[in-house]
């Protein structure tokens, strides 16, 4: 078994824009810096810290986020949408392939379960996936502000990007 | 200037709703984050209204008057004249009213300028479009 975390790489997210001025919004690239993440070739798992969100940057917009204004959306994700709740996966089924393995399973986000499956490609000591979370899935309302002019995009896209370590731990 | 027309229904005689658009302190915490800071005169308070964005917001502090009304016609205005507090920017608007059985129209003219208007007339517009009909939503309950 291989255990990760943010010493070795990445976990990241991405969110979109919707709603009838989504074109004033940004899209925000976000990094967890607290998580855990194990895998085996029968077996994936990882968990997350929902507080140690922070926003990265973003893109679109009418200005540039600033650094007030990417700590307040952090705190805002946080306080609003997260709200210290769970963030767990942990697979049913792993099926090693060329180059990777394709992974199902299921995410608790929030306290709500819901089946999920990604691909994890693995590249020379390199592990990179991409997962799609829809967020009405998991009966999350995506975040809308301005009446609802303004809404994240239901489809949020989660990344990890890491190198695994040299030594595996087998416990 | 961003003009726009709205009807709205509360299933209350005409004499309710007239006395309840004439309250100021009634009417204005009708407005999404609207508040009256100060009941000045019985026609005109001092109000604030912080409009949330995210982690970003604006708030625009001034007065609302009972500018114009006919008692008979049930018609009214409301002038809303205000500056944004963090910036140079301002909101003013007169806000027509006339009512009718159970309801009435709402016609809006404001101008508004700095930080909001920059992300162009269009998104005021929707913006307002929108807080106008939360208003008459929020304005069916009281």
């Amino acid at each position: 078994m291989i255990r990760l975390g943010p010493e070795h790489g990445r976990l990241t997210v991405h969110t979109g824009r919707a709603g009838a001025i989504a074109k004033v919004g940004h899209d925000l690239d976000l990094e967890v810096t607290r998580w855990e993440a194990t895998f085996a070739d029968d077996a994936v798992a990882l968990t997350a810290d929902p507080a140690s969100l922070r926003v990265e940057g973003g893109s679109g917009g009418v200005t540039p986020l600033g650094d007030d204004e990417k700590r307040g959306i952090a705190q805002t994700i946080r306080d609003e949408v997260l709200k210290d709740g769970t963030i767990a996966f942990t697979s049913t089924r792993v099926t090693p392939r060329d180059g990777g393995l394709d992974v199902e399973g299921e995410l608790d986000l929030l306290g709500v379960r819901a089946p999920i499956a990604f691909g994890l490609e693995l590249d020379a000591g390199h592990l990179t996936g991409r997962a799609t979370v829809k967020q009405s899935a998991w009966r999350i309302t995506p975040y809308s502000a301005l009446f609802g002019t303004l809404k994240v995009a239901d489809q949020v896209d989660v990344a990890i990007d890491a190198t695994l370590p040299k030594e595996s731990d087998d416990g | 200037m961003v003009e726009l027309d709205h009807s709205f229904q509360t299933g209350k005689p005409t004499d309710y709703n007239w006395d309840a658009i004439l309250d100021l302190e009634r009417v204005i915490p009708c407005v999404e984050g609207g508040k009256v800071l100060e009941r000045t005169s019985p026609e005109q308070a001092k109000a604030e209204i912080k409009v949330k964005m995210g982690a970003m917001s604006m708030t625009f502090k001034g007065t609302v008057d009972v500018a114009e009304r006919d008692d008979a016609a049930h018609t009214a205005v409301l002038r809303i004249k205000s500056r944004d507090t963090g910036g140079s920017g301002y909101a003013n608007a007169d806000v027509t009213f006339a009512l009718n059985d159970g309801g009435g129209t709402i016609h809006t003219a404001a101008q508004i300028s700095g930080k909001a208007a920059s992300m162009g007339e269009g998104v005021v517009s929707t913006v307002l479009d929108a807080l106008i009909k939360d208003f008459t939503q929020k304005l069916a309950a009281i």
